[in-house]
């Protein structure tokens, strides 16, 4: 009983912490996804706020050298001047709508820087890119590689590789349909750049400790910060290309997550164990706290019992006394005394009744020990039954409840009259109390091989089907108006039931239309048997 | 002598006279210009070479009272490789040139490894003790980013740019720079852009480590100093100097654009990168400093011309932004060379002035071949010429009783002998900041 108690309990603890353990872990993981996404997120747009960063600046120069181009007189004087003058522009190149070459000179001296430049640039004049303005109008409305000075649009960038690395031209379409552009000084672009991006100190607080590295087509870091150290060959967590012009230069964000990512998803985890264990502590608390009442409510019941017990036993003689005393009394009683031969009667009946309520608490508080023995002897069920009928007969009269019978199994088999009359005084007196309102109690007896079949009828109220089980167990008492006002130690049913079991049989209630109908079955097996000791 | 032979030479001693300053405008607190031939008087009646020396001298200002104000960014080199004695030192030298600063100069502090650390935004000196703690905040570790480190300090100096004050870079640096952009092409293309913008930035190679090409072309290219500090002692008084001298500039966007004549032929300059266009030759100089000289020295071919006449050479024309009166500054001067038959008086007319900043020059040139000779592991023919270039210049220094080619001579013997593999690596530094001082005139 503790055993199955305690593996309930166990159960009801650990159900639901499991439940919670694998739902905890499902969210948990969730989580991290969702922290990763969040996090790869957070990164790519920090990438690309510095792209814009980058992007900006760019869009500025444009707009800068757009207008310096603008006025500029095309003349190799001012040409010059703009050169020595603009820390971006590394050469400057015009040239008319067909192709043809107007600065730097075709006749007449260059400087050095200059021939330098048309040796550079000698790939981008021989693609012949500028004759393709006398082609049909390109579709593209920006400038990308390949398609140098488009007729659609009025400036762009030009990208081309020579010697170590990207170099970029800028260009726009004057009015008077001249190509005026500059060679962008590859160092200072880049140290503009730098200049516009954060230093390392500027990181921000919101991101991770990491590091962004600008890094050319080579993969060769161009600028970085960040105070993250990322190992040698360490693989960056985003990485995103730079927009036209800058297109083969990269932005990788460099970190290992510290602090964020995995800290989130351990958070996630630590939470869940959290949980996990104040729930364990709850309901293992709660578990034990019933554990505890359930054993204390046991204790208690026993020391009730065995309180009872003893009580019975300190009882039992006396009232052994009384009956012997009260026998001897009626045998010298005169014979014309019938006030005192009624009073003696009842003296007698009710001391029968005490001793059968007596028994019936010694062979519980037995039961509770150790197993009751039965003792089967030759002899007649019906002439056991009778006696017993007999031995109610007094106070059933005085109730009023008429007793019919129909008996059918006097052939002498062996079985333990005493047990017989406990369960049969038990139900009697049931219908006494309980069913007196039925005025008719009937007591049938049958046997069958070496069953006997004994059923006690009444027209009481009955017993509602929900408890029809219920009855049958210890201390368990109806409680409605029937039970109501009447005594009772509600052990009478559990008793009668269990020796009916130790005796091979079995009492149950049989559904009937009417009041309570009780049915006995006892193993009697016939005279020549000897089964006495059978349990 | 017959009276008419006088009269001749009379007139050529007249024409040669007219080298001296024909036009002069503004007055008080301008640069010195000067514009000398080698030879005033040239042998008639044959094409051949001669030099031009052009001669900038920042005038004197009264230290203290007026100077410009400066707006400095000091970058330094933060590597692992600047541990020790080496930051410990380049702090105290950094704190010491706060010191020599005015509240209303303005200084960033910048400070770079892998990655660039603004330690000091740029600001006035006024709040000196945020200064001095940005710079005790300098910590080694780390490789070296030296074009982001400069990008970041141009950003700064950037921020308060005024083409009235003095804009300087002052970069530090002990190692190779191994981060970004990193050969001597891009850090000088990157320093010519600078001084586009009039900024120019000082580099000091401190130690045996650092690649002294990149440092000097940064600097050349950008008009700014070099110098070698071979120990971490001589910081602080390298720094003093550096910082004496640029609190010195008097003058600024400086370009001189000489125009030949008819014939004359410009076919090479000594000295700072020109620009050559036809018969036009334009430099351009970042800046000047206070009693300090710079010259041009160009080689001309001149054509034939007749004993007894006169040719005007060359007009030179110099503008710059004087930083005291604050506007931009024009000055023009011709050259002029007359023609004779006498041997004897064109070599009494020569100008030894022009002729030993010609042989320091040509030396030099020598010096950086002998240079890349040894780069390219030929030593032997590196010492010869070397040593060949020492003679060169042991002649030159008896005919113009000139100690300084004297001390060129010296250096050469020393530069042949130390070209073993444990003694070049210093030498190389001294050589490249000899080379870098001769170039831009001595400043140190």
């Amino acid at each position: 009983m503790r055993l199955k108690l305690a593996l309930i309990l166990l159960v009801i603890v650990l159900t639901p912490l499991a439940l919670l353990a694998w739902l905890g872990f499902r969210v948990a993981r969730i989580e991290k996804e969702a922290v990763q996404h969040r996090f790869h997120q957070l990164l790519l747009g920090k990438l690309r706020e510095t792209r814009s960063v980058i992007s900006d600046h760019l869009m500025q120069k444009e707009r800068e050298h757009l207008k310096i181009l603008r006025a500029v007189p095309i003349e190799t004087t001012a040409l010059r001047d703009l050169v020595r003058s603009r820390p971006l522009v590394r050469q400057i190149f015009v040239a008319q709508d067909d192709g043809i070459r107007i600065h730097p000179p075709l006749e007449g001296p260059l400087t050095a820087s200059e021939k330098e430049f048309l040796r550079r640039t000698s790939e981008v004049w021989k693609k012949g890119a500028l004759a393709e303005l006398s082609g049909p109008p390109g579709e593209t409305t920006k400038s990308e590689d390949g398609s140098l000075f488009n007729r659609s649009s009025h400036h762009g960038w030009y990208s081309w590789y020579w010697d170590s690395g990207l170099h970029l031209i800028f260009w726009w379409r004057s009015p008077a349909k001249q190509i005026i552009g500059f060679e962008v000084d590859r160092a200072r672009i880049l140290a503009d750049i730098i200049g516009a991006l954060p230093d390392t100190d500027l990181f921000e607080p919101s991101l991770p400790d990491g590091r962004i590295a600008l890094t050319d087509s080579t993969k060769g870091t161009l600028y970085q910060w960040g105070s993250y150290q990322p190992e040698k060959s360490e693989a960056p967590r985003v990485s995103l290309g730079l927009d036209s012009p800058l297109k083969a230069w990269n932005l990788s964000f460099y970190t290992s997550g510290a602090g964020f990512s995995e800290d989130i998803g351990r958070g996630a985890f630590l939470n869940l164990l959290f949980v996990l264990v104040a729930v364990g502590i709850a309901l293992g608390g709660l578990a034990t706290y019933f554990w505890r009442e359930h054993s204390r409510e046991m204790r208690e019941a026993e020391q009730r019992v065995n309180f009872v017990n003893q009580v019975s036993h300190e009882l039992k003689t006396p009232l052994t006394n009384i009956r012997l005393y009260a026998e001897l009394l009626e045998d010298s009683l005169p014979e014309d005394d019938p006030r005192g031969e009624r009073y003696i009667e009842v003296i007698l009946s009710e001391s029968q009744r005490l001793s059968r309520l007596i028994g019936n608490i010694l062979s519980f508080g037995r039961k509770q020990k150790e197993k009751v023995r039965v003792q089967k002897s030759p002899g007649s069920v019906d002439v056991s039954i009778r006696s017993m009928l007999d031995l109610f007969c007094p106070s059933l009269d005085e109730k009023g409840i008429r007793v019919t019978t129909a008996y059918g199994a006097d052939a002498e088999v062996r079985f333990d009259p005493d047990v017989l009359q406990q369960i049969l005084g038990n139900l009697i007196s049931n219908v006494e109390k309980y069913a007196t309102e039925g005025k008719l109690m009937e007591v049938t007896s049958n046997q069958e091989a070496d069953r006997t079949t004994i059923t006690v009828s009444d027209r009481g109220p009955g017993i509602p089907l929900r408890q029809r089980e219920k009855i049958f167990q210890p201390f368990y008492r109806l409680s409605n108006r029937t039970s109501d006002g009447v005594a009772g130690t509600g052990i009478g049913l559990s008793i009668a039931k269990d020796l009916a079991q130790i005796h091979g049989g079995d009492l149950v209630l049989l559904r009937t239309l009417q009041g309570a109908s009780f049915q006995l079955t006892l193993h009697t097996p016939g005279k020549n048997r000897n089964d006495s000791a059978d349990s | 002598m017959k009276p008419a032979l006088i009269l001749h030479y009379a007139k050529i001693l007249v024409l040669a006279a007219c080298v001296a300053p024909s036009i002069r405008e503004g007055a008080a607190e301008q640069v010195k210009f000067d514009v000398e031939m080698s030879h005033p008087v040239l042998k008639a009646d044959g094409k051949q070479k001669t030099y031009l020396k052009i001669t900038l001298t920042g005038f004197e200002v009264e230290r203290k009272k007026d100077r410009t104000p400066a707006n400095i960014a000091m970058v330094i080199d933060k590597s692992g490789s600047m541990t020790g004695s080496k930051i410990e030192k380049c702090k105290e030298a950094a704190r010491l040139a706060i010191d020599m600063l005015d509240p209303n100069d303005i200084v960033s502090v910048v400070a770079y490894d892998s990655t660039v650390s603004v330690l000091v935004p740029a600001t006035k000196i006024s709040d000196r003790s945020a200064v001095i703690d940005g710079i005790n905040r300098l910590a080694p570790g780390g490789q070296t980013a030296l074009f982001a480190g400069v990008s970041k300090g141009a950003a700064e100096v950037r921020k308060f740019l005024d083409k009235n004050h003095i804009n300087r870079i002052v970069l530090l640096s002990d190692g190779l720079a191994n981060e970004g952009p990193s050969s001597p092409s891009d850090l000088g293309s990157l320093g010519a852009s600078l001084a586009k913008e009039g900024i120019s930035v000082t580099t000091l190679g401190l130690g045996a480590d650092y690649n002294e090409d990149l440092m000097t072309q940064l600097a050349g290219k950008s008009d700014g100093d070099h110098a070698f500090i071979e120990t971490p002692q001589d910081l602080a008084r390298i720094f003093k100097m550096e910082f004496d001298a640029i609190l010195s500039i008097v003058a600024q966007e400086v370009m001189v654009k000489v125009t030949c004549a008819e014939g004359v032929r410009p076919l090479r300059a000594l000295g700072p990168e020109a620009e050559f266009a036809g018969n036009s030759v334009t430099v351009d100089f970042n800046l000047m400093y206070s009693g300090h000289e710079e010259y041009i020295l160009l080689e001309l071919e001149v054509p034939a011309k007749a004993s007894g006449t006169a040719l005007e050479v060359a007009k030179v024309e110099v503008t710059y932004n004087n930083l005291v009166t604050e506007a931009r500054a024009r000055l023009s001067q011709t050259a002029t060379v007359a023609f004779s038959d006498s041997i004897k008086l064109i070599a009494a007319r020569a100008n030894s002035r022009v002729l030993v900043a010609v042989a320091a020059r040509t030396a030099v040139l020598k010096n950086e071949e002998a240079t890349e000779l040894r780069d390219s592991g030929k030593v032997r023919e590196a010492r010869q010429l070397l040593i060949g270039n020492a003679a060169y210049l042991s002649r030159k220094s008896k005919e113009f009783d000139s100690k300084f080619l004297d001390e060129m001579m010296k250096a050469n013997l020393k530069d042949a002998e130390s070209l073993s593999p444990e003694k070049w690596r210093i030498r190389r530094k001294m050589m490249r900041d000899r080379q870098h001082r001769i170039y831009l005139g001595p400043r140190f």
